[in-house]
């Protein structure tokens, strides 16, 4: 009973801490691609970039002497004006075409392609490491947990909590539910169907950059940083069902877990095929993942 | 009778034999000058126009986007580098190829055509993601290094032999063999099967009232697209002598949908000019810049927006009209 105990607290919850932290990373990156598909049916393949720009905004800033936690209020307040430009400037122009699955893709990974490379260019190829914003530790249970990593959980949270109250509590959820459910009803009740769009697709971006801004003193800023995150984060979506924020958490804990506990048993290298396997079942058994999508039902 | 699908089939099929004329000179220029670089580069824009093919049959032809063709790719190379260290044969390395593709296709086809629309586009992706990974891992394909040491063969036709170290023999023989994978595709698209993956795309749901069966005819195309793309991968150990998982990356399927797209989806010829493109285009910017990807992004988000028939689209309409008014007179 005893050996079971301390397997538990020093081989087990360790390696489950460092699973939730990444977990809380994956849903923060997760959240804005979700909400992006279900309320405007587009597969945003540029969001790990939009990820990375939050973090090289916060960074460029950061080195001007901005506090780090006024940057967690700024950099997604600037990224909103970007998301609803791009929305507008770019995806409205092919979002009415009859393939419009493909061509949003098609556009938004070439979007991502050209972020990616000024991203290089503005910056240079090679990792940058802001300061840790919270220096010092904790014991948890016996495990050591940076103070910096407890605050990510918790505020990663934190920002669940208040993006699924925005949209199942309030008149403007309630709008953007309504445009994602039904479009032309929504409109011909009242609701500015075009700005909801954009305003949509600028939340999820801005989400994406607060994760650029939170993760990057754990991960590093990178021109490709975002590549890392993106394949784990379509992942958590799909299996979630896209289009759920319920999804998200859920599949963002669940797979997490399972990659940090199977690196275990096997080699850690393998925990990425065991990820991906798991979405290609999904896609093949339930495609539309555990939860239903957003605004319907 | 000619229809417009075989009209269009034409015109693409001019616009090859264009594009052959041009190779043709092309390799001429070169071994006049005594050139080695260009003519290789050559023949991996021909390699990589292989793939983008097996990429546009399903894009343009099923209406199925394709985010991970590169697993085929890569899977023909590494088959193909594996059977050449034991036994430098040609025909051996491409046999094999070909003869693994149709098994992967065939089970990638199953699992994939389970789905439609944007899931199939990320299944794909997850499946290549998958094997990536697997092959990136794996100690005895060579792990992050790739295979080294891939010998240099002698194509053997029985008559002649054509050595892969010469680079306008090369070539000129990678010419022919994309125009072959070109010419079967075409062929095959043209006939009454085609014309059934045709109307997939189109509806899927009114195909089977029409008393065709879906199922089969999907997973037919998912093959063939798999074994053109391990046929196009089965070269690329030839010419440049190694593998590397680079090959299975996202960053390959991405170019050849890039490829695809500009060229212009659902013409086949599309493929080709848009492989010669994308690869002048990135040694004539790279020569600028290493920072290509940036020009390269733009135009293509440009050829998303202004250009969704790719540069096809402009060019193949005026000939399709010049053959109408011919087939009148």
């Amino acid at each position: 009973m005893s050996t079971a105990i301390e397997y538990f607290q020093f081989v087990l919850a360790p390696q489950m801490l460092i699973g939730l932290v990444l977990g809380v990373a994956v849903i923060l990156v997760a959240l804005g691609l979700t909400i992006i598909f279900g309320l405007l049916d587009v597969i945003n393949m540029s969001h790990g970039e939009f990820y990375a720009l939050g973090a090289f905004i916060a960074l460029a800033l950061g080195s001007i002497g901005l506090p780090f936690w006024l940057l967690v209020i700024l950099v997604p307040l600037l990224m909103l004006p970007v998301g609803y430009i791009v929305e507008r400037g770019l995806i409205q122009r092919v979002f009415h075409s009859s393939e419009r699955h493909v061509t949003t893709l098609l556009l938004t990974f070439g979007l991502g392609l050209v972020m990616e490379d000024a991203f290089r260019l503005v910056f240079g190829p090679n990792p940058l490491k802001p300061e840790t914003p919270i220096a010092g530790a904790i014991d948890v249970f016996g495990v050591f947990l940076p103070l910096y990593r407890l605050f990510l959980i918790v505020g990663g949270a934190v920002i669940v909590a208040l993006v699924a109250l925005v949209v199942y509590r309030t008149r403007l959820g309630a709008m953007v539910r309504a445009a994602a459910f039904d479009r032309d009803m929504a409109a011909s009740l009242g609701v500015p169907v075009q700005h909801v769009y954009a305003g949509a697709f600028a939340f999820g971006v801005a989400l994406a950059g607060l994760a650029g801004v939170l993760l990057a003193p754990i991960y590093s800023v990178f021109p490709t940083m975002g590549r890392d995150f993106i394949l784990m984060a379509f992942t958590v979506v799909i299996v979630g069902g896209m289009g759920s924020i319920a999804g998200v958490v859920v599949a963002g804990l669940l797979l997490t877990q399972v990659q940090a506990i199977s690196s275990l048993y096997i080699s850690p290298v393998w925990s990425d095929p065991i990820v991906f396997g798991i979405m290609v079942i999904m896609l093949m058994v339930r495609p539309q993942g555990l939860f239903g999508r957003l605004g319907h039902g | 009778m000619v229809d417009a699908l075989t009209r269009s089939m034409r015109a693409s099929h001019i616009l090859v034999a264009i594009l052959v004329v041009a190779s043709l000179i092309f390799a001429v220029i070169g071994v006049a000058n005594g050139d080695t670089f260009y003519l290789r580069l050559g023949t991996e824009a021909l390699i990589f126009a292989g793939l983008a093919l097996s990429v546009d049959i399903l894009l343009g032809y099923t209406g199925l986007l394709s985010l991970g063709q590169a697993l085929y790719f890569g899977l023909g190379a590494y088959v193909s580098a594996l059977v050449l260290m034991v036994t430098p044969s040609f025909w051996a390395a491409t046999g094999a190829a070909l003869g693994v593709a149709m098994v992967v296709g065939a089970v990638g086809g199953f699992i994939a055509n389970r789905v439609r629309g944007v899931y199939f586009a990320l299944i794909t992706f997850g499946m290549a993601q998958v094997a990536a990974k697997v092959v990136y891992n794996t100690r005895a394909l060579g792990a992050s290094d790739g295979l080294i040491g891939v010998p240099i063969i002698q194509i053997n036709f029985g008559f002649a032999a054509i050595s892969s170290a010469s680079p306008a023999g090369f070539f000129l023989f990678t010419l022919a063999f994309i125009v072959i994978l070109y010419a079967f595709a075409a062929y095959l698209l043209d006939t009454p099967f085609g014309r059934l993956l045709i109307a997939l795309k189109a509806n899927e749901r009114r195909v089977p009232f029409l008393g065709y069966d879906t199922v089969t005819p999907r997973l037919l195309a998912y093959m063939i697209a798999a074994v053109i793309a391990a046929l196009s991968g089965a070269l690329y150990p030839m010419l440049r002598g190694f593998v590397s998982p680079e090959l299975l990356f996202f960053s390959t399927s991405g170019n050849a949908v890039i490829t695809v797209v500009t060229g212009g989806v659902g013409t086949l010829v599309g493929a080709l000019y848009g492989g010669i493109l994308l690869t002048l285009l990135k040694s004539v910017v790279g020569s600028y810049t290493e920072h290509h990807l940036v020009v390269i992004g733009v135009l293509f988000m440009g050829a998303v927006i202004f250009l969704p028939r790719g540069l096809m689209g402009i060019v193949r309409p005026a000939i399709e009209r010049m053959l109408a008014r011919r087939m009148k007179s």
